[in-house]
């Protein structure tokens, strides 16, 4: 990815594809598992920048999407803000907490980091649960609003559908802009060697917190946008079958490379629905914690098998074949 | 206010109850070389590692131009001309070559998060600027075909020299080398020696860290001598070379 | 109740509760001090031993063979873990296992509550149900077993690792892993050990505490994490995180008592948290010392 030309002719394919879709198929469920892609390809991608690139070992990554989707749900079903308003509200406020928290908490590093989010993931999933009178309790919020710009009204899933991919495709070009820019080699130094990073003039804090904010704050964008697509939240929705799915993503993708994550979130919601579909009538209980037994060993397998994950194997792959191509050409000399 | 370029004044670090440096006094002249030698443990990485501010000294002053810089963070000190190698590289491994030493311009430029986002046009124009500059370092050091490379494909005299690009990119009043020539070839070690005489004459100061006896003689024009955490002798090589306590500490004492 | 009774009934609780953390805190540090993984299924095999003693009784064996058959399944299964999913990955890094897992965890805990539901679970207590009135304090006979379980672990595990040759060895390898390795111990047999035993102790823990707090598909994350506190606030040694998960479970106690039982669990993390970042103000930045 880095280092390469952003839009390859593959990726123009593949925009194509994406913008024709809605008009080939007019199933509102394709549809729909298509906008689920989107804003989970959209948090993947955030937490693989984390994890993968700036080596900040953070789990929370579910908590902002949850508060994201909170902030948006309860402003607008109070009808204290409109629902886009919402959407730059929710924004404003995981910018705001996440550098709250950010601040002092990316102090820790490694597994201490990973503790100290996970328990603020179990922390807000609680806390969600336990302000009832707020957020509407464990049963979850209900009659959230459609989004709503002014007079107009995102209604149908093909609104969404393109809502939804426009978001999580401009913040990949964001992210992949960041990463090969002065920014975003800074942060990929501090994982490489720290002592080296600082003696280049790197003030590896200020980096550390900018990304987590950013990567917090689309987190909750998406979130937001997910609240109102499917007009209900819950506490269990954010917590961690949500991580194990997320983590599914960025391991089958492979963090490595940018667009990884967004591919291991296509092949992990349509395995989910796969399984939804032809399981569902076997298992007596379908809930997310059954789905991630296939996510769980999904990962292992993948780990010990392919551990650069999907889409830096093909990258290898490619690599190695236009090698020994290139070797093939020079021999015919 | 300090008038001399370089100047270190009684300074002093523990770790951990280990005297690793204990009252350094010493100044840098102007645009030469002077070398920093003494046996392992000596402290001489400790002390690089005070002026680059990886950590803080416990004691004394550290003059950089008329300035205290001792207890600045890194970053700080980075951005105000001081350049340094590291002994094991500490190359960015994820990284190309070329990418590494764009790395080394970071301290000189500004562009934030959301200019290189968004693309706007003065972030593209300072791109662009970095990695010409980051080309001209690497032709410098003789590397320019082997930009695209990664880390890893390298030999160690050309990390070396990765690292010598690295820092030169951060346009450095004062060049510290840590152990410049551990490790290589007599004829690697002949083309680093050209490499420094002409960095010399681009105005950049050095201080080398070396074990390499024969280099650090032929290069220097003075040459400080540390043991266990103390200068023990400084001067011109030749009366160093006859320095009774410098002798002592790097063949032990005559027993007679 | 007079104020009295009600401090005698937190602090019991309170002891109670810090026992479990505590044995949960040991089998974490058990597997992290020898193959410094961060084992986040420990909780789960505090879950899995109360569900499979609560599965083979009602499937009509014995309360105690039952239980016994729960703790050799749970190490069984704590084994298979080691070495069809740690063992392959070798010299991954630290978020590589951390992913294995929670990845692991997520399994256990899917297979539980695809086989028995979503229910919470129990079974009798050890020694009977009548409750013993001290100073008004009402208690159940179970909390007694459950303090004396945490006393027989700890001289157990203390005894083991200081006596025997076996045990020794065993701390060689927390101390120095490459220095182990050297003088010929064979470390990826003390792993495998390590992980059994951890499984097995947090399978009594589970069995020990389903009279009184029940079981479910779900307890196991938290119970974990809060071991996982006590082990971390411990420094990783046994003394340490005794004393943290005691002092931590009191602490426990008397929040859910006198604020509110529904934030003792956020409470409890919190603390973690707090703690962890406190730690850093102390220890701020430590680079690898290199002298030459």
């Amino acid at each position: 990815m880095i280092n390469k030309p952003l839009l390859s002719p593959l990726s123009w394919i593949i925009i194509a594809m994406l913008i024709a879709l809605p008009f080939i198929t007019s199933s509102s469920y394709i549809l729909m598992v298509m906008v689920f892609v989107a804003i989970h390809g959209t948090l993947a991608i955030g937490m693989a920048i984390l994890l993968e690139h700036a080596g900040i070992f953070s789990l929370a990554h579910p908590t902002w999407f949850g508060i994201g989707a909170y902030v948006a749900g309860i402003l607008s079903v109070r009808q204290i803000v409109s629902p886009s308003f919402g959407v730059a509200f929710s924004a404003g406020v995981v910018a705001l907490i996440s550098y709250l928290i950010g601040a002092p908490i990316l102090r820790l590093r490694g597994y201490y980091l990973a503790c100290a989010t996970f328990a603020l993931l179990l922390i807000v999933e609680m806390s969600l649960g336990q302000l009832g009178s707020l957020t509407g309790g464990y049963e979850g919020l209900m009659g959230i609003p459609p989004l709503s710009v002014g007079t107009f009204t995102v209604k149908t899933d093909t609104q969404y559908y393109f809502l939804s991919w426009t978001l999580c495709l401009g913040c990949l070009w964001f992210l992949s802009n960041i990463l090969n820019s002065r920014v975003g080699r800074a942060i990929r130094s501090f994982r490489d060697s720290e002592v080296a990073s600082r003696s280049m003039g790197v003030d590896i804090p200020k980096y550390k917190l900018q990304i987590f904010v950013l990567t917090s704050v689309m987190a909750a964008i998406a979130g937001s946008i997910f609240c109102f697509y499917i007009r209900f939240t819950m506490p269990g929705m954010f917590g961690f079958p949500l991580l194990v799915e997320l983590l599914t993503m960025i391991v089958i993708g492979g963090g490595r490379t940018l667009y990884g994550p967004l591919l291991g979130s296509f092949i992990t919601i349509w395995l989910r629905e796969l399984i939804h579909l032809y399981l569902g009538k076997i298992f007596p209980v379908m809930k997310a914690e059954v789905d991630a037994i296939f996510f769980g060993i999904i990962i292992v397998l993948i780990l010990i098998f392919i551990p650069q994950g999907f889409a830096g194997g093909l990258e290898r792959f490619f690599h190695s074949r236009s090698k020994a191509f290139a070797r093939f050409q020079r021999a015919g000399k | 206010m300090n008038n001399s370029f370089f100047e270190v004044i009684g300074l002093c670090k523990n770790f951990g109850g280990i005297q690793a440096l204990n009252d350094i006094n010493f100044f840098i002249e102007k645009e030469k070389i002077t070398s920093l030698i003494g046996p392992n443990g000596a402290g001489k990485t400790t002390f690089i590692n005070l002026v680059t501010g990886i950590f803080p000294p416990d004691k004394g002053k550290i003059y950089f131009r008329g300035e205290n810089i001792a207890g600045l963070s890194a970053h700080l000190i980075a951005s105000k001309g001081i350049g340094r190698t590291f002994q094991l590289e500490e190359l960015f491994l994820s990284m190309t070559v070329l990418e590494n030493v764009m790395m080394g311009c970071h301290a000189r430029t500004r562009s934030g998060l959301f200019r290189c986002g968004f693309r706007i046009s003065s972030a593209r124009k300072e791109e662009n600027f970095i990695r010409e500059e980051a080309m001209g370092h690497l032709q410098l050091v003789g590397l320019e075909k082997k930009f695209s490379h990664p880390i890893s494909a390298l030999p160690l005299g050309e990390r070396k020299l990765v690292g010598i690009a690295r820092a030169l990119a951060m346009k450095p009043k004062l060049l510290l080398l840590d152990e410049p020539v551990g490790g290589l070839a007599a004829h690697e070690i002949e083309k680093l020696i050209n490499l420094f005489f002409m960095l010399l004459e681009k105005g950049i100061t050095l201080l080398i860290v070396e074990h390499n006896m024969p280099f650090v003689m032929s290069i220097s024009h003075r040459i400080i001598v540390l043991d266990g955490g103390s200068k023990i002798g400084e001067g011109f090589p030749e009366e160093v070379k006859m320095n009774k306590k410098v002798i002592e500490a790097y063949l032990g004492k005559e027993v007679y | 109740m007079t104020l009295l009774s009600q401090l005698i009934q937190y602090t019991i609780s309170g002891l109670t509760g810090g026992s479990i953390y505590a044995v949960i805190g040991i089998c974490w540090s058990v597997v992290y001090l020898i193959s410094r993984v961060l084992n986040f299924t420990t909780g789960e095999f505090v879950m899995l031993g109360g569900m499979l003693t609560w599965g083979f009784y009602r499937a009509g064996l014995g309360l105690v063979s039952a239980a016994m058959l729960a703790v050799s399944t749970s190490i069984v299964i704590a084994m298979a873990l080691e070495r069809i999913a740690i063992r392959p990955l070798r010299f991954a890094t630290e978020m590589v296992y951390m992913m294995v897992t929670i990845a692991s965890a997520s399994v256990i805990k899917g297979v539980i509550l695809l086989t028995w539901g979503s229910e919470t679970r129990t079974f009798d207590a050890f020694i009977g149900t009548r409750m013993i009135q001290i100073f008004g304090a009402s208690l159940t006979p179970q909390i007694i077993c459950v303090i004396s379980l945490l006393i027989v672990i700890t001289i157990g595990l203390s005894l083991f690792f200081n006596l025997t040759l076996f045990g020794k060895a065993l701390r060689a390898c927390a101390i120095n892993l490459r220095g182990a390795r050297l003088i010929g111990i064979d470390v990826s047999k003390f792993r495998l050990f390590c992980f059994g035993l951890a499984g097995g102790l947090g399978a009594i823990t589970g069995i020990f505490i389903t009279p009184i707090t029940f079981t479910g598909y779900n307890i196991g994350l938290l119970a974990g994490l809060k071991g996982l506190v006590a082990a971390i606030i411990g420094g990783w040694n046994m003394v340490g995180t005794v004393l943290a998960a005691l002092t931590l479970g009191l602490l426990e106690g008397f929040g859910a008592g006198f604020i509110s039982a529904g934030l003792k669990d956020i409470f409890a993390l919190l603390v973690m948290i707090i703690f962890l970042i406190l730690r850093t103000l102390h220890f701020s930045y430590k680079p690898k010392i290199r002298r030459a």
